[in-house]
C-alpha cells in the first residue's frame, strides 16, 4: 500500500524527504509511516478529507509541530526544525489556511513584517515586489491597504511575502478554499511558474480539478496514512478519489457507528408524505462579496433524513448559522411547519419547533463554563422558573433524567460542561434540542466530529429516531460515509450551489465523491 | 452560578482560595501601610491611634464611613451586574454626578418640598436613579449599535457629566446659587430639609441615612437576581458566549443595554444619595473619585455581592480612618489610595496566577 518515492527512477532530485515519519498527539495518532519526498520543478498536492492528516504534515514539515516519529531530510542532510524560524532558515515557506496580514497596513510594509534588522526602504521593496509580481504573474497593487483587498487577493500577498525569502519549498494548505474560480485558475498559474523556477511546490488540496490541471504528483492522505500515490495524476483520478473517500471495511472504523444505524433504514427510498422544511432560493454574500450559498432551494419531508454532503467551506456552515437564525439570507426565504422564518430570531425559530445542532460545539452550541444542567436547558430555563426564580433543585431533577434519556456520562449535573468528553458534550445537545417542544424540524451540522464510534452510534441513534417519529432531519457532514449510512438521500454543495442529488447508497458513493470535488457529472 | 457550577473534584483547599486571597492581600497591604508610615518618621502608634478614630472613634466617625460604604457597595454592586454580562462599567464617577445633579434639580423644583408622604426624598432620588441609568443605556446602545467598546464610552461619558456638574454650579442659568457678592461660592443652595434623605437616629451626630437599609435591599435582590432570576441567567450566558446565548434565545443586545443601564442607575442612585444624604448642596468636588474607588470594589468582588458588601467596608473604613490619619497625625491621606492600589495589584495578580493554574 505505502509507495515510497526513493526507490523509483528520478530525474530530479528530492529536495525535501520524510521517512517513517509519525506524529500523535497524546493517545491520538494524527499521521502514521509518512514517506514521502517533494521535487524541484514539481508541484505536489496532498488529498485527503477532512482529518485525514494533511495539514498535520504541513505543520511537521514547517516545524509547527514536531514528528514523534521517523526522519526528515532537507537537500540530502537532516532537517529537524524546532519552529518555523529553523524552516525559513531551511529555505521552507508555508501560505496558512488564515492569513497573518496586517489589515491595517499597505502591502509593502506587510511584507517587511517579520524582518528585525535593517534599514526600511520601501522603494527598494516595492520594486522587488514589482520584479517577483511580474516573474510570477502575480497580480499584486503595492500600494493598498490589505484590509481593502479581496480575499484572492490577500493570498497573492501572502504568497509574494513567502517567495520574498526565496524559498526551496513553497507549502500551500489549502490554498484555494477560499478562492472564486477566476482566482483559483490564477493561482494555479502562479504555482505553476513558482515550481518552474525550481521550486517544489506542496498543495493540500481536497479538489480533484485543481489536480488534474497542475499536479506533477499526488499524495492521498486517508485516517494519517498514505493511501495512494501516483506521478500520472490526471490519468489516475478515478483511483485517487476512490482512496481518498473509501474506507477498508474492516474493524476500527468510525463509519460502524453509522453503519450500524443503516440497517434501520427503509429498504425503498422513502416518500415523505407532507413537507417538515422548505428552503426556497436562498443566496447568502459575505462582507466581502463572495457568494457563499448561491440559489439554494432544498425540501425535508417529515421522516425524512436529507444528507449535505461536501468538502467543508462549500457553504454548509452559512446554511447551519442561517437555520440556527445567526445568519440572515441576503435572498430568498425559508419555510419550516409553515412558518416563514426567513428573517426570525433564534428565538421564534426554535418555537416554532425547529431543533439545531449547531457544528460548533464550543462556540455555538453550549457555553462551557456553565453547568450541564445548565447547559441541558440552555434555551429554556423558564420551565424551572417559579415566582420568577429558577428552582435549581427541579432543574437538577430534570437534569438527571435527561443524562439517563440521553446516556450523557458525567460525575453529576453539576459539573462544568466544558469538562465532559465531546460524545458526552454532543448527546448533551442533541438531547436538549431533540427535545424542543412542538419539534418538527431538526438541523444537525456535523454532529459526530471528534467523536468516537460508541458516540457516534448513539448520536444517529437519536436522529434516526427522531427521523421514525416524524421529525425532518437536514444532516450536514463532510463524513460520505456516514451520510450514505444514516440519510435517505443526499445533495452535494460545492462552491454554495447544490450541484446534485443520490439517493443514499454505497453503490452512488463514488459519483458522489466526484460531485464533492467539483467534477460534473 | 458560580458556585453551582463548582466541580465537586476540586480540592478544599482551591474553593476556599477566593475568600482567603483577599483577605491575605488587605492584610499584606496593611502592613506595607505601616512601614510606609514608620519610614516617614511619624511613630506608628500615633498614626494608627488617628486612623482608629477616624474610622470608629465615635457615632460620627463610624456613621461617615458607613455612608461611604454605602456609596461604594451602590457603584460596586452595579459594576458586577455589568461584568456579569461581560461588560466593563468605568462610568460610575460620572453616573453619581448625573445623579447627583438631577436630584439637586429636583429637591430645588418649586413645589418638591411640599410633596407628601416621603416623595419630597423619594423623587430626586428616583430621578438621579433614571438619570444615571440613562447615562448608563447611553453607553450600552454605542456598544450595542456602533461596537464603541463600553470602557472607553462609559469613560468619556463620565468626563461629560463631571464638566456638566462644573457647568451646573458655576452658571446661575442652571443650579448656582443666587450670587448676592462676589463672595458667592460656585455651588447650588441647600436643599430643603424634607428632601434630605432622613436619618436612621434622627441625630445629626451618627448620620448613618435611610441609605443603609435600601443598600440591604438592593444587594439582596441583585443577589437573588444574579443567582435565580433568569435575567441573571441571561446575564451571565451572555457574559460568558454570546453566540450561543443568542442562539439559546436570548437578545444579546437588549442584555447587554439593561446590564449598563442598571450599573449606571446604580451610580445614579448613589449620587442622589451622597447629595441628599449627606452634602446637602452640589459644589464642584462632588464626587471625588467615589465613583473609581467603586469601580475597584467591584473588580475586588470577583462577581459576589458579598464580595462588593465587604470591600465597601473596608474601603469605606479606610478613607475615613485616612483623613483622619492626615489631620491628627500629618500622615498624608494618599497613603490610602496606595494602599487601595496595592489591594488591587496583590489581589488582581494573584487572581492571573490562580485562573492560570486552575486552567491547567
Amino acid at each position: 500500500m505505502h509507495k515510497t518515492v526513493s526507490g523509483r527512477s528520478e530525474a530530479v532530485l528530492p529536495l525535501l524527504a520524510l521517512r517513517g515519519i509519525g506524529k500523535s498527539f497524546g493517545a491520538f495518532e494524527a499521521l502514521r509511516d509518512i514517506d514521502v519526498s517533494f521535487n524541484a520543478h514539481q508541484v505536489h498536492c496532498l488529498l485527503g478529507e477532512n482529518g485525514a492528516g494533511k495539514s498535520t504534515l504541513c505543520n511537521l514539515v514547517f516545524g509547527i509541530h514536531q514528528p514523534t516519529a521517523g526522519t526528515m531530510e532537507l537537500e540530502g542532510r537532516a532537517y529537524r526544525p524546532a519552529g518555523p524560524r529553523d524552516a525559513l532558515a531551511g529555505g521552507i515557506a508555508m501560505v496558512h489556511q488564515h492569513f497573518s496580514l496586517v489589515n491595517e497596513l499597505p502591502v509593502t510594509d506587510n511584507l517587511l513584517l517579520g524582518r528585525r534588522f535593517g534599514r526600511i526602504d520601501r522603494r527598494a521593496e516595492g520594486k522587488r515586489l514589482q520584479e517577483l509580481a511580474s516573474r510570477y504573474g502575480l497580480d499584486i497593487v503595492p500600494d493598498a491597504l490589505v484590509g481593502d483587498l479581496s480575499v484572492g487577493q490577500r493570498q497573492r500577498v501572502e504568497i509574494a511575502k513567502c517567495l520574498m525569502s526565496n524559498p526551496r519549498v513553497l507549502i500551500l494548505d489549502e490554498p484555494t478554499a477560499v478562492l472564486l474560480p477566476d482566482e483559483i485558475s490564477a493561482l494555479l498559474g502562479v504555482c505553476r511558474q513558482v515550481a518552474a523556477s525550481g521550486c517544489a511546490v506542496v498543495m493540500v488540496t481536497h479538489k480533484l480539478a485543481e489536480i488534474e490541471r497542475v499536479a506533477d504528483r499526488v499524495t492521498v492522505l486517508r485516517r494519517g496514512r498514505i493511501a495512494a500515490y501516483s506521478d500520472t495524476p490526471a490519468a489516475d483520478i478515478n483511483r485517487l478519489v476512490a482512496a481518498m473517500i473509501q474506507r477498508p471495511q474492516a474493524s476500527g472504523d468510525a463509519a460502524i457507528g453509522a453503519r450500524a444505524i443503516a440497517a434501520r433504514k427503509p429498504a425503498v427510498p422513502f416518500r415523505p408524505k407532507q413537507e417538515a422544511m422548505q428552503i426556497d432560493g436562498v443566496s447568502i454574500v459575505d462582507r466581502l462579496g463572495i457568494k457563499r450559498l448561491d440559489d439554494i432551494t432544498l425540501t425535508v419531508g417529515r421522516g425524512e433524513i436529507v444528507g449535505i454532503a461536501g468538502v467543508e467551506g462549500n457553504g454548509q456552515s452559512e446554511l447551519g448559522a442561517m437555520i440556527g437564525g445567526l445568519l440572515r439570507p441576503t435572498s430568498g426565504r425559508w419555510f419550516a411547519s409553515d412558518q416563514d422564518l426567513t428573517h426570525a430570531s433564534p428565538r421564534r425559530i426554535t418555537a416554532a419547533g425547529v431543533g439545531v445542532v449547531p457544528e460548533d460545539r464550543h462556540a455555538v452550541a453550549a457555553i462551557s463554563k456553565l453547568s450541564l444542567a445548565d447547559n441541558l436547558y440552555l434555551n429554556r430555563m423558564s420551565r424551572f422558573t417559579r415566582f420568577g426564580l429558577i428552582d435549581r433543585g427541579a432543574q437538577r431533577r430534570q437534569a438527571q433524567d435527561a443524562m439517563t434519556k440521553f446516556d450523557v456520562r458525567a460525575p453529576g449535573p453539576l459539573v462544568a460542561f466544558g469538562s465532559l468528553s465531546g460524545g458526552n458534550q454532543q448527546k448533551a445537545v442533541l438531547g436538549r434540542e431533540l427535545t424542543t417542544p412542538g419539534l418538527k424540524v431538526l438541523l444537525a451540522a456535523q454532529p459526530t466530529r471528534g467523536l468516537d464510534i460508541g458516540a457516534i452510534e448513539a448520536v444517529y441513534g437519536l436522529i434516526r429516531d427522531a427521523a421514525e417519529a416524524g421529525v425532518g432531519v437536514l444532516l450536514i457532514s463532510s463524513e460520505l460515509d456516514e451520510l450514505i449510512s444514516v440519510a435517505d438521500r443526499i445533495l452535494v454543495f460545492y462552491r454554495g450551489r447544490i450541484v446534485g442529488e443520490h439517493v443514499a447508497r454505497p453503490e452512488n458513493s463514488h459519483s458522489i465523491g466526484a460531485l464533492m470535488s467539483g467534477q460534473t457529472a | 452560578m458560580n458556585a453551582t457550577a463548582k466541580s465537586t473534584l476540586i480540592p478544599r483547599f482551591q474553593t476556599y482560595l477566593p475568600i482567603l486571597l483577599p483577605i491575605v492581600a488587605v492584610a499584606a497591604a496593611l502592613v506595607v501601610g505601616m512601614a510606609v508610615v514608620v519610614a516617614m518618621g511619624v511613630p506608628l502608634g500615633q498614626a494608627l491611634s488617628a486612623f482608629w478614630r477616624g474610622a470608629f472613634g465615635n457615632a460620627y466617625a463610624v456613621s461617615a464611613s458607613i455612608n461611604r460604604a454605602v456609596v461604594l457597595a451602590l457603584v460596586g454592586i452595579g459594576f458586577i451586574i455589568a461584568s456579569r454580562a461581560g461588560l466593563t462599567n468605568v462610568g460610575g464617577e460620572g453616573q453619581i454626578a448625573v445623579g447627583g445633579i438631577v436630584a439637586t434639580a429636583l429637591c430645588l423644583m418649586p413645589g418638591m418640598q411640599a410633596m407628601p408622604v416621603g416623595l419630597s426624598f423619594i423623587l430626586p432620588l428616583a430621578g438621579a436613579t433614571l438619570a444615571g441609568g440613562v447615562w448608563g443605556g447611553i453607553a450600552g446602545l454605542l456598544r450595542v449599535r456602533v461596537g464603541t467598546n463600553e470602557v472607553i464610552a462609559t469613560l468619556l461619558l463620565s468626563f461629560i457629566a463631571v464638566w456638566l456638574l462644573y457647568w451646573s454650579v458655576q452658571s446661575e442659568n442652571m443650579l448656582r446659587q443666587p450670587m448676592t457678592s462676589a463672595a458667592t461660592l460656585p455651588e447650588s443652595l441647600p436643599i430643603p430639609a424634607t428632601t434630605q434623605v432622613p436619618l436612621l437616629t434622627g441625630s445629626y451626630s451618627s448620620p448613618v441615612t435611610l441609605g443603609l437599609p435600601l443598600l440591604v435591599v438592593v444587594a439582596v435582590v441583585a443577589a437573588v437576581m444574579l443567582r435565580r432570576s433568569l435575567y441573571g441567567f441571561a446575564l451571565g450566558a451572555v457574559g460568558l458566549n454570546p453566540v450561543a446565548a443568542s442562539r439559546a434565545g436570548v437578545s444579546v443586545g437588549l442584555t447587554l443595554v439593561s446590564s449598563l443601564v442598571i450599573a449606571g442607575a446604580l451610580g445614579g442612585l448613589a449620587g442622589g444619595l451622597m447629595l441628599q444624604g449627606e452634602q446637602y448642596s452640589l459644589k464642584a468636588g462632588f464626587s471625588s473619585g467615589y465613583g473609581f474607588d467603586g469601580l475597584v470594589v467591584g473588580l475586588l468582588a470577583r462577581g459576589s455581592v458579598t464580595g462588593v458588601i465587604a470591600g465597601a467596608l473596608l474601603f469605606g473604613f479606610l478613607r475615613s480612618g485616612g483623613i483622619s490619619m492626615e489631620m491628627a497625625a500629618g500622615v498624608p491621606s494618599a497613603l490610602v489610595n496606595v494602599l487601595q492600589g496595592l489591594i488591587v495589584l496583590m489581589i488582581a495578580s494573584a487572581a492571573y496566577y490562580l485562573d492560570r493554574s486552575s486552567s491547567r
